[in-house]
C-alpha cells in the first residue's frame, strides 16, 4: 500500500467555504471596512498639504502659512494613526474568530472521520494538518491579513489622490500598472505549486525524523544510523530546495516589481515636468504627486512579503478545507435503539483499498452477554473483523448488527459498541482527563471505581500523564484503556489484542482486568494467549478470512480441529 | 586542548561560522539595497529642485538617468541579497537539523528528552537557530543604511540632519517602551495557541483510540475549550496591539511633522532648497524602518539563542555510555557473561524475570545503552570495545523494535532461511508484492503479528553471534509460535541465543533456562525442571 495524502481543497471551494465561516461576522466586517478606508483617505491627506508647502516655498509665503500645514499634516497623521490602529484590531478580530471557527471544524471532522481514509493517508498528513498547517494559518491570520488589507486599501486610495491632483499625473502613476497585473499573475500561479511542494518536503523532513528518533534505539542495535541519517540529511536538503525554488520566484517578482516602481517614477518626473513647464499644476503639485507614488513603495512591498504569506496561508488552507470536506460517516435518517446486546454478522468481505479480500463472506451470532474469543494465526483477519464490528471499518459487503440493529442505523453508536485497539495512547493530561473523554460527566467516584475494576487503583486521579507527563507501563496504559471502556459502558466491547504490547509480564495482570472489564458486556476477544480462549463461552477460529471452526473450548478440543492443534501447540510446552 | 563546551553561543557562531562568505555578501548587498532605497528620494528631490522647478530639459534627462541608475543598484542588490540571506539561514538550519540527528542516533545514545521534543529540536528549533544568519544580514545592513542617510541629510543642512537623527531614536525608544509590556502578553498568548495545537495533535495522534471508545465528542469538546481559551487570550492580545500600533503611529506622526515643519521653515527662508525639504522628509520617513530592524534584531537573535541553547544542551548531553576503541575479532564464538548471567558459546538459553524492570535491566546492559563493568564476551570486556563492533557481536532485538519506511525487503533484507524461521513467509504471501510491498511509517499498515514476524526475520537475518530476543512473539499465534521457536533453534544452532520471554514454547527449546529476579539468578534449569518451581509456574505457565 502506497502512502497517500489526505485531499486538498481546489481554490474556489476553499473560497467558498471561507465565505461561509466569514458570513455570521457581516457586522464586523463592514464596520473593519469601514474604519479602514478612513484610514487610508486620512493619510491621502500627508502629501497633498506637504505639496502645498513646497507651493509656499517656491512662491515665498507667509511662514504661518507653512506653521498651518504641518499642524494640517499632524492631525491628518493622529487620525490616520487611531483610525488604522482600530482597523487592525477589527482586523484581527475578525480574522480570529474565523480562524478559530476554522480550527474547531478540522478538529471536529478529523476526529469523526472514517479511520479507513485517514489510514489509507500516510501517519503524519492528519498531523501535519491539525497542527502545521493551522500554526501556519494563525500566523497569516495575525500579521498577513491586517496587513493586506491596510497596504491594499493605501494603493488603492492613492491612485485616487493622485488623480485629484491632475488627471494627466493619475494616469502617469498608471503607466506601472499593467507590469503589475502581469507579474502578480505569474507569480500567484508559480508560487503557488512552489509553496505547496515547499510544506510537503518539509512534511517528509518531518516524518523523516520522527522515524530517526522514534527508531533511535532500533537503529542503534541493528546499525541503521548511517541509512536513517542519509535518509533525514535527503529530506532536509530537499526542503532547503524546495524553499530556495520558492525564493527565487519571490526574488524574481521582487525585481520586476522594482522595474514597475522606475517606470512610475519616471513616468511622474517626465509628466510633472511638462505640466510644470505648461503652467497646468504647481511644482507643489508634482512634488506631492511623486511624494505619493514613493509612498506606494512600502504598501507594495508589503503587499508582495504578504502575497507570500497569503500563499502559503492558502496552500495550508485548502489543506485543511480539504479535511472539512471529508465525508463524515452519514448519520441514521430514523436511528434506532438496539434490541438487546447480541450481534449478528452477515456475509462480511472486506479488503483494503483494492488490495486482497481479507474476509471472505464471515457470518457470526453472539448472543447477548456472551462472550467470544476469536482465534487463528496472525493475518487472518482478526483485527480487521474487530474494527469491522465496531464500525471502525466499512466492509466491502454484508451487514452488522447490533441488537437487531444495522450499525448504520443505531443511535450513537458508540453507546453500544466500543473497541479496545491493539494501539495504546495515552493522552496528555491528567489521569483523569483521560478517563473522562470516555464519559465526560462522570464523578471523581466513578472514575476511581472504574480504575479500582481494572485493578489500577493506585494511578491517582491527578497524575499528570502522557506527553509531557509522567510515562506509564505499557500494563498501566493499557488499563488507563480498559478503565475507558468500562467508563463508555458499552453493551458490546471488542478487545484486540489488548495484552500484546504490555509484554508476558503484564499480560496476566491484564487478563485479570480485560475480565473484570467486560463483565456483564457481550464481548468480542481477539486472543493471542489462549487462557483468554479457555475462559470465554465460545472460540471462534478464523483462518485466511473464513470461521473454520466455532464452538465451546473443551468441544473444540475433543473435535481434534484447527483449535485443537492450537491448543496443543498452546498448552504443550506449559503442561 | 579539551574541546570547548558547547553552548548556545558556540552553537550559533558555528553556525554563521559556517557561511562566512555568504554572510558578508548577503549583509553587503542588502546594505546596498538599503542604501538605494534611502537614495531614491533624495535623488527625485535633486530632479525637482534642478529640473521639475526650473523647466530645463537636459537636466530632467541626466535626472531621469540617475533616478533609473539608482534602481538598477536597488534592484540588483535585492535580488542577489535576499536570495543569499534565506539560503544562509536555511543551510544553516540544515546543518544544525543533522547535528541534532546525528546525536540523537549517536552510537553512545544518550539523547534526553521525549521523541515529540527531539523532533521539534531538529525541525522549529533548527529553523528558530539559523536565523541567526538572518540576524546578522538585517543588523548590519540596517546600520549602513542609517549611517548614509545620516550623512545625506546633514550635508544638506545641519540642523535638519540633527532633528532627524536625534528623533529617529527617540521615536524608536518611545515605542519600544510601549512594547515591552506587550511582549510578555504576546508569550503568555502564544502558549495558549501552542496548548491548543498541541491538544488537536494529541487527539489525532490517538484517533483510534477515541474512536474506539466514541470519544469523539468529549475529543471536541476538549479541543474547542482549548481553542477558545487562545481565542480569548489572542483577542485581549489585539486589544494591546491595538493601542500599541496608535500610539506609535501618533509618536511617528508627530516626528514627521516635526521634520516637515522645520524644513518647511528653512526652504521658506531659503536655507534649504525644495529638493532637500522632499529629500529630508523622505528620509526622515525611511529612517524609521532601518532602525527598527536594528532593534528588531536584538528580539531575533533572542529568539535564536533560545533555540540554539535547547540544541546546545542535546548536543552538549553526555552519553549513556562509553564507548571504547578495542575491536572484536570477525567472528566471535559467543561465550557470553552479563552480571549473575553466564552462556556458553552456543547455547541457547532462556531468561525469565519476575519483574519487568530486570528484563530492561539486562537488555540495557546487553544492547550497550547502559553502561555496566560484568559485560563479557569471549573473555573480552565489553565495555572497552567499539560500540558498533560490540553490538554486532550482541545483537539485542528489543520488543518494541521499530520498521521503517522503505519496502519490506529493505527492512528484513532477503535471506530466506531467516524469513522461513521467522515465520515471515507467511506474512510476505499475504502482502501484495511480498518482499517489494511498500512499508509505511512504522509499519502501521500491518498487524502485530505480522509486524513482529518481520523484525524477528530482520534480527536472524544478521546471523549475530550473540543474539538477544526480547518477547519476539506475544502477538502471534500459538501455531505460529510454535512453528517459529522450531525454526529459530534450527537457524541459531551452534550460535549463542539469549531470550529474555515467557513464553513457553520458546523456553521449552532452550538448553537452560534462568529465573532472575532482582539481578540474580534465583532457579536454573530446563523448561520442564523448572517447571515445579511454583515462581516459574506463575511467570510462565499461568
Amino acid at each position: 500500500m502506497t502512502a497517500r495524502l489526505l485531499p486538498v481543497a481546489s481554490a474556489a471551494r476553499t473560497r467558498r467555504s471561507v465565505g461561509a465561516l466569514v458570513r455570521p461576522h457581516r457586522l464586523l466586517l463592514v464596520a473593519t471596512v469601514a474604519t479602514l478606508v478612513a484610514a487610508a483617505v486620512a493619510i491621502l491627506a500627508v502629501p497633498a498639504l506637504l505639496g502645498r508647502i513646497v507651493d509656499v516655498v517656491v512662491d515665498g509665503g507667509a511662514p504661518g502659512t507653512v506653521d498651518l500645514f504641518a499642524l494640517g499634516i499632524l492631525a491628518a497623521l493622529v487620525l490616520r494613526a487611531l483610525l488604522a490602529a482600530l482597523g487592525t484590531v477589527l482586523v484581527a478580530r475578525l480574522g480570529e474568530l474565523v480562524l478559530a471557527g476554522l480550527r474547531e471544524r478540522v478538529v471536529r471532522r478529523a476526529l469523526r472521520l472514517r479511520l479507513s481514509d485517514v489510514e489509507r493517508a500516510t501517519s503524519g498528513d492528519l498531523l501535519q494538518r491539525v497542527g502545521g498547517d493551522i500554526s501556519v494559518i494563525s500566523e497569516g491570520v495575525r500579521q498577513a491579513v491586517p496587513m493586506l488589507v491596510i497596504s491594499a486599501l493605501d494603493v488603492g486610495l492613492t491612485l485616487v489622490g493622485l488623480a485629484l491632483l491632475d488627471w494627466r499625473l493619475a494616469l502617469a502613476g498608471l503607466v506601472p500598472l499593467p507590469i503589475w497585473i502581469l507579474v502578480t499573475r505569474w507569480y500567484v500561479r508559480v508560487s503557488g505549486p512552489l509553496y505547496a511542494a515547499e510544506r510537503v518536503a518539509e512534511g517528509r523532513r518531518t516524518q523523516s525524523l520522527l522515524a530517526g528518533v522514534g527508531g533511535a534505539a532500533t537503529a542503534r542495535a541493528h546499525g541503521l544510523r548511517v541509512p536513517l541519517l542519509a535518509r533525514i540529511e535527503g529530506e532536509s536538503a530537499a526542503a532547503v530546495r524546495a524553499s530556495m525554488r520558492a525564493m527565487r520566484a519571490q526574488s524574481t517578482f521582487g525585481a520586476v516589481l522594482n522595474g514597475a516602481e522606475l517606470t512610475g517614477v519616471l513616468a511622474l518626473l517626465v509628466t510633472g515636468f511638462w505640466l510644470v513647464r505648461a503652467d497646468a499644476v504647481t511644482v507643489g503639485a508634482a512634488t506631492a504627486a511623486v511624494l505619493y507614488f514613493l509612498r506606494l513603495f512600502d504598501p507594495i512591498g508589503a503587499l508582495l512579503y504578504l502575497l507570500d504569506e497569503a500563499q502559503s496561508a492558502g496552500a495550508a488552507l485548502a489543506r485543511l478545507v480539504g479535511v472539512t470536506d471529508m465525508p463524515e460517516p452519514p448519520a441514521p435518517e430514523h436511528p434506532r435503539l438496539p434490541r438487546d446486546a447480541s450481534v449478528r454478522l452477515t456475509g462480511i468481505r472486506h479488503s483494503y483499498d483494492g488490495g486482497p479480500e481479507v474476509l471472505h463472506g464471515v457470518d457470526l451470532e453472539i448472543a447477548a452477554g456472551e462472550r467470544v474469543a476469536v482465534v487463528g494465526p496472525s493475518g487472518a483477519g482478526k483485527t480487521t473483523l474487530g474494527a469491522v464490528l465496531a464500525g471502525a471499518q466499512l466492509p466491502a459487503a454484508g451487514t452488522v448488527e447490533i441488537g437487531g440493529v444495522p450499525l448504520a442505523a443505531l443511535e450513537q453508536p458508540r453507546r453500544h459498541v466500543a473497541v479496545v485497539t491493539q494501539e495504546v495512547h495515552v493522552f496528555a493530561g491528567t489521569v483523569a482527563d483521560n478517563l473522562r473523554l470516555a464519559r465526560p460527566g462522570a464523578s471523581d467516584a466513578e472514575l476511581t471505581a472504574a480504575l479500582a475494576t481494572v485493578g489500577a487503583a493506585d494511578l491517582g486521579l491527578d497524575e499528570v500523564v502522557g506527553d509531557g507527563g509522567d510515562e506509564l507501563s505499557a500494563t498501566a496504559a493499557q488499563q488507563l484503556a480498559l478503565a475507558r471502556l468500562v467508563l463508555a459502558d458499552p453493551a458490546v466491547a471488542v478487545l484486540d489484542e489488548a495484552t500484546a504490547e504490555a509484554g508476558s509480564a503484564g499480560a496476566r495482570v491484564l487478563e485479570v482486568a480485560a475480565d473484570a472489564a467486560l463483565a456483564g458486556r457481550t464481548a468480542v476477544v481477539i486472543a493471542h494467549r489462549l487462557t483468554q480462549a479457555a475462559a470465554a463461552d465460545r472460540v471462534v477460529v478464523l483462518d485466511k478470512g473464513r470461521i473454520v471452526e466455532s464452538g465451546p473450548h473443551a468441544e473444540l478440543v475433543a473435535a481434534g480441529g484447527p483449535y485443537a492443534a492450537l491448543w496443543a501447540a498452546w498448552a504443550g510446552p506449559r503442561a | 586542548m579539551p574541546p570547548a563546551p558547547i553552548t548556545a553561543g558556540s552553537v550559533l557562531r558555528g553556525a554563521a561560522r559556517g557561511r562566512r562568505r555568504d554572510v558578508v555578501a548577503a549583509s553587503l548587498l542588502v546594505a546596498g539595497h538599503q542604501l538605494s532605497e534611502a537614495a531614491v528620494p533624495v535623488v527625485v528631490g535633486v530632479v525637482i529642485d534642478l529640473a521639475v522647478s526650473t523647466g530645463d530639459g537636459t537636466a530632467l534627462l541626466g535626472g531621469l538617468g540617475a533616478v533609473a541608475a539608482v534602481f538598477v543598484v536597488l534592484a540588483t542588490c535585492a535580488y542577489f541579497g535576499y536570495w543569499l540571506t534565506v539560503s544562509t539561514e536555511k543551510e544553516s538550519a540544515h546543518a544544525m537539523r543533522l547535528d541534532v540527528a546525528g546525536r540523537v542516533l549517536h552510537p553512545a545514545g544518550g539523547a534526553p528528552g521525549r521523541s515529540g521534543e527531539l523532533v521539534s529540536l531538529a525541525g522549529s528549533d533548527a529553523d528558530r537557530a539559523g536565523l541567526v544568519c538572518a540576524a546578522i544580514v538585517v543588523g548590519t545592513a540596517a546600520l549602513a543604511a542609517l549611517v548614509g542617510g545620516a550623512v545625506v541629510l546633514v550635508s544638506a543642512s545641519l540642523l535638519l540632519g540633527l532633528v532627524v537623527l536625534a528623533g529617529v531614536p527617540l521615536v524608536l525608544v518611545a515605542s519600544r517602551l510601549l512594547a515591552a509590556p506587550l511582549v510578555g502578553r504576546a508569550e503568555a498568548e502564544q502558549a495558549t495557541l501552542a496548548a491548543a495545537t498541541g491538544v488537536a495533535t494529541d487527539l489525532v495522534t490517538g484517533l483510534r483510540v477515541v474512536k474506539g471508545i466514541g470519544a469523539e465528542d468529549a475529543a471536541d469538546a476538549a479541543y474547542r475549550r482549548a481553542s477558545r481559551t487562545a481565542l480569548a487570550a489572542r483577542l485581549s492580545a489585539v486589544r494591546f496591539e491595538g493601542g500599541y500600533g496608535a500610539a506609535t503611529g501618533v509618536i511617528t506622526g508627530v516626528f514627521l511633522v516635526v521634520v516637515a515643519w522645520v524644513g518647511g521653515r528653512l526652504a521658506l527662508d531659503g536655507t534649504i532648497s525644495v529638493g532637500e525639504l522632499v529629500a529630508a522628509v523622505g528620509l526622515a520617513q525611511f529612517l524609521i524602518g532601518p532602525l527598527e530592524r536594528l532593534t528588531g534584531v536584538g528580539p531575533l537573535l533572542a529568539g535564536a539563542r533560545g533555540s540554539a541553547a535547547r540544541v546546545a544542551a542535546l548536543l552538549a548531553a553526555p552519553p549513556a555510555v562509553r564507548a571504547g576503541t578495542a575491536r572484536l575479532p570477525a567472528d566471535p564464538a559467543g561465550a557470553l557473561r552479563v552480571g549473575p548471567v553466564e552462556v556458553a558459546a552456543g547455547e541457547h538459553v532462556g531468561v525469565v524475570t519476575l519483574s519487568p524492570a530486570d528484563a530492561a535491566a539486562l537488555l540495557d546492559v546487553l544492547a550497550r545503552d547502559r553502561d555496566a563493568d560484568d559485560l563479557v564476551l569471549d573473555g573480552a570486556d565489553l565495555a572497552a570495545v567499539d560500540l558498533d563492533d560490540a553490538r554486532r557481536a550482541v545483537l539485542v532485538d528489543r520488543h518494541d523494535s521499530a520498521l521503517f519506511e522503505g519496502t519490506v525487503g529493505d527492512n528484513t533484507g532477503t535471506d530466506a532461511a531467516a524469513l522461513a524461521a521467522a515465520g515471515a513467509d507467511d506474512v510476505l504471501d499475504a502482502l501484495p508484492g511480498g518482499l517489494a510491498a511498500e512499508l509505511t511509517e512504522r509499519g502501521r499498515t500491518l498487524s502485530g503479528g505480522q509486524r513482529q514476524r518481520l523484525v524477528l526475520a530482520r534480527a536472524l537475518a544478521a546471523h549475530a553471534p550473540v543474539l538477544v530476543l526480547h518477547d519476539p512473539t506475544t502477538a502471534v499465534d500459538a501455531a505460529t509460535e510454535h512453528r517459529i521457536a522450531a525454526g529459530l533453534s534450527a537457524l541459531r544452532s551452534g550460535r549463542t541465543t539469549l531470550l529474555l520471554t515467557s513464553s513457553p514454547a520458546l523456553l521449552a527449546r532452550c538448553t537452560r533456562v534462568l529465573l532472575v529476579h532482582e539481578g540474580a539468578v534465583v532457579a536454573t534449569g530446563t523448561h520442564t525442571e523448572l517447571a515445579a518451581d511454583p515462581r516459574y509456574r506463575a511467570a510462565v505457565l499461568s
